[in-house]
């Protein structure tokens, strides 16, 4: 094959120790007794339930659509009945609840009939594939969610594809058991993007800790097309705009997308998923889980459907009985979540069972600047901490806020415990609701401005018509200045009779 | 790692005692117990938890700055007015570590160069013992025999006197070994990455520039570079007072910059100033120009 060497490597970031020891098979996990499929998704609107409770649905079936373009529809995971349609917790950031359609197993597993129209691929218009791929529900698979069809529609002279199977995370290790396990499936979905792209090239990235998986895909590789490149491990290799640079050294700039630049990133999970979804006609029902942290006997990878619950898988890695801090998504960037209950969605790409332990207290910053050397994006976080936690998000807007990518580099490497990310996060979020808050108040300027020069128009206007009345009554009384005479003349006139009878008498 | 940062003190500390004798061992003593003393009862007066600021460590090395920074004979009232003045008016006032602009311990040096010259240019001539220290510090006054002027001081006022350096240079022997100390400290501080080398490297080039250019203009009248390096405070300045994060710049060209002219300005301020060191004055004046070149200085951000 054409590329193997070693991509160079970006400034920052972090070696983490991977210490994770554990196999690289994928477990089928047990069918669930029951699902729960939120309504609401990464972003946009719920989506519409088009069953009820009671219904009978098949696996695979369509139970909700949205019209939200960057939403997909919804499919029962497993066979069974409808038995609820209510509100539900979800991991999710907010912590929000949301309306979620919960299925109860009839232990059959049936599936509907799989349309496997697209199956030579090669023939069908890619709008076809792109539409199909959106009914089938793929989103990005690697911890973002994005979903696929809309970053693949309107795409304007894409150049490169890039698979990213880095999973830089330290812990994660579904997509190393996916790429060593359907090496197959991960080159064919590879193929299908490359005829819906019509890109010349796409380039697989792998980081150089995970030899297995690279050698597996190259064995599967026919394609010359398709280039398998290893990159050196190091975290935030994963993060798009990166691992463009390292493989391309092509540096998105800030505020523009990789497409912007004729190049998009999916993730190896997701391009299986399209490939189910083409080849197969399957929706994505299922996606492969970590289960791992200092908390299980066994780190192990799950294929599980969606919905089942985090204690589902978590119980087949056989937990310690200490208490635990639960993670979802990676060590670094992932979610801390409260409950086992909570139901695996799509971006779920692992679980952390951590052993609880107290955190070290938080001391002032000193501004030592290890987190400036390990920044990936070069930014200065002891600068960018200084004016979020004061609230200066004008400041923090001098020093680059909006670039920070939230990868929490500094906050590991930070010798006083700060949660600096999480500053950021907040700052980013202040600055935006002073923004939304300047352009109301700039509307509502506006709107008064506009009201008060209406109102002193209308009095102007009002005034001049006085005006004019006025000077035109004015006009008319002089001109009657004649028939005043007359008046008096007339009035005279009468007197005189008056006084002429008088006398008569 | 303060405490890192004290342990690497400690080799040019023990050169110290080895000149000066026990006065060290007393001023770091009393220095660290007036830190303790004046940081817990700030830290009483605000209503805050004691104890973390207490063992963080910091008060104790800007203590024993301080400390070392004074003549080992200096009145024992000196170094406590001294550590009080640069953790009051230094740190706590600004709101403890991490939010003050100047160097405490530099502060609490100059508030005493200005206050008590004559305390703070008086040395001890030769080792003096554990009781002889003592009766110094405490207020005993010692025969003139056993004391002298600032190094830097009398080498200023002998030049004056027609003497060409080369021939004193000789003299500072006591000076140069003190510096490789604190210069073998330092290089421990970079190995183990408790300080990054932009600031020492930039301050000993800043040094080199400016000493070296003076020595090729006129040889009689400037000692040469190696002197300026080896004298007085250099060593110890360029590791372990300009490096102090909290007041220093804190992007990586920022740091060059910053260290670079605390080195010039040292060299200035001892050949054409009325003191005999520099390094106080020199840090103190770049610790103002610090937010200038952090927000000048700032890395290219990815993607801009």
């Amino acid at each position: 094959m054409p590329n193997s060497a070693l991509a160079q490597e970006f400034q920052g970031g972090i070696v983490i120790a991977n210490n994770s020891s554990g196999s690289m098979k994928i477990v089928q996990a047990p069918l669930p007794d029951s699902v729960i499929l939120p309504l609401q998704q990464r972003i946009g609107d719920e989506a519409v339930a088009l069953v009820a409770v009671g219904d009978e649905v098949l696996t695979g079936q369509l139970i909700a659509e949205t019209t939200d373009y960057f939403c997909t529809p919804i499919h029962a995971t497993i066979s069974g009945i409808i038995s609820a349609i209510d509100k539900q917790i979800i991991p999710h950031k907010s912590g929000l609840k949301s309306n979620c359609i919960s299925i109860k197993s009839d232990g059959k597993d049936e599936w509907i009939s799989l349309n496997q129209q697209h199956k030579n691929f090669l023939q069908s218009p890619p709008e076809k594939l792109i539409d199909a791929i959106q009914a089938a529900g793929i989103v990005g698979l690697g911890g973002g969610g994005f979903p696929t069809h809309a970053k693949l529609k309107n795409l304007t002279n894409c150049q490169t594809i890039i698979i990213n199977g880095t999973e830089c995370e330290p812990g994660i290790m579904c997509d190393d058991a996916l790429m060593q396990n359907h090496p197959l499936e991960v080159i064919s979905g590879v193929e299908i993007l490359l005829h819906i792209c019509a890109a010349s090239r796409a380039i697989i990235a792998i980081e150089d800790d995970k030899p297995a998986a690279f050698s597996a895909l190259q064995k599967c590789n026919k394609n010359q097309q398709i280039s398998i490149v290893k990159i050196p491990t190091k975290y935030t290799s994963g993060a798009e705009k990166l691992l463009i640079k390292s493989l391309l050294n092509i540096e998105i700039p800030s505020g523009s997308f990789a497409s912007d630049e004729g190049i998009i990133c999916q993730n190896v999970a997701t391009v299986k998923a399209i490939s189910d979804a083409i080849i197969e006609g399957k929706p994505l029902v299922s996606r492969v889980v970590t289960v791992t942290g200092s908390g299980v006997a066994i780190p192990q990878n799950y294929e599980v459907r969606l919905g089942a619950k985090f204690a589902d898988i978590i119980a087949a890695s056989k937990p310690n009985n200490l208490p635990h801090n639960l993670r979802m998504g990676g060590l670094m960037m992932g979610l801390d979540v409260e409950n086992i209950g909570l139901p695996i969605g799509k971006i779920s790409n692992c679980i952390f069972v951590n052993n609880a332990e107290k955190k070290p207290a938080e001391q002032p910053c000193i501004r030592c600047g290890q987190c400036n050397l390990v920044c990936p994006v070069g930014l200065l976080p002891q600068q960018l901490f200084w004016w979020s936690k004061h609230k200066n998000t004008e400041k923090a807007m001098d020093y680059n806020l909006p670039d920070c990518i939230e990868c929490r580099c500094c906050d590991f490497v930070c010798p006083s415990h700060i949660p600096l990310a999480q500053h950021f996060v907040a700052a980013k979020e202040l600055n935006y609701q002073q923004t939304q808050q300047q352009y109301k108040t700039a509307i509502a300027k506006k709107r008064f401005e506009f009201r008060q020069f209406r109102l002193e128009r209308n009095a102007a206007e009002r005034a001049e018509m006085m005006a004019k009345k006025r000077a035109e009554l004015q006009k008319k009384m002089a001109n009657d200045k004649s028939q005043k005479a007359k008046i008096a003349k007339a009035l005279e006139r009468v007197k005189t009779k008056k006084d002429e009878n008088n006398s008569n008498i | 790692m303060m405490r890192q940062v004290i342990y690497a003190l400690l080799l040019g500390v023990i050169a110290e005692f080895y000149f000066f004798g026990w006065g060290v061992f007393w001023q770091i003593l009393l220095g660290v117990s007036t830190a303790i003393l004046v940081e817990s009862a700030f830290l009483k007066i605000r209503k805050l938890p004691i104890k973390p600021v207490i063992t963080d460590g910091s008060g104790a090395l800007t203590a024993m700055l301080l400390a070392i920074s004074i003549p080992s004979i200096a009145p024992w009232w000196i170094v406590v007015l001294g550590v009080a003045f640069a953790l009051i008016f230094g740190k706590q006032l600004y709101g403890g570590l991490g939010h003050n602009p100047f160097n405490p311990a530099m502060l609490g040096y100059a508030f005493l160069l200005i206050s008590y010259p004559l305390q703070m240019t008086t040395w001890a001539a030769e080792f003096l013992n554990f009781a002889q220290s003592f009766e110094a510090i405490f207020g005993i006054n010692l025969p003139d025999a056993l004391t002298g002027a600032t190094k830097l001081d009398s080498l200023k006022t002998q030049l004056a006197l027609g003497k060409s350096a080369t021939e004193l240079s000789i003299n500072s022997i006591s000076q140069a070994w003190i510096n490789l100390g604190f210069l073998l400290g330092g290089l421990y501080l970079l190995a183990r990455k408790i300080i990054l080398w932009h600031i020492p490297i930039a301050f000993l080039s800043g040094v080199l520039t400016i000493s070296s250019l003076l020595f090729l203009i006129d040889n009689s009248l400037y000692l040469p570079p190696q002197n300026h390096l080896l004298l007085g405070g250099t060593m110890l300045g360029a590791f372990f007072i300009a490096t102090d994060p909290v007041s220093a710049a804190t992007t990586p060209k920022g740091r060059l910059i910053y260290g670079f002219f605390i080195g010039i300005l040292v060299v200035i301020i001892r050949v054409f100033g009325g003191y005999p060191d520099g390094v106080a004055f020199a840090v103190l004046l770049m610790n103002i120009a610090v937010p200038l070149i952090d927000y000048y200085t700032q890395p290219k951000v990815f993607g801009q």
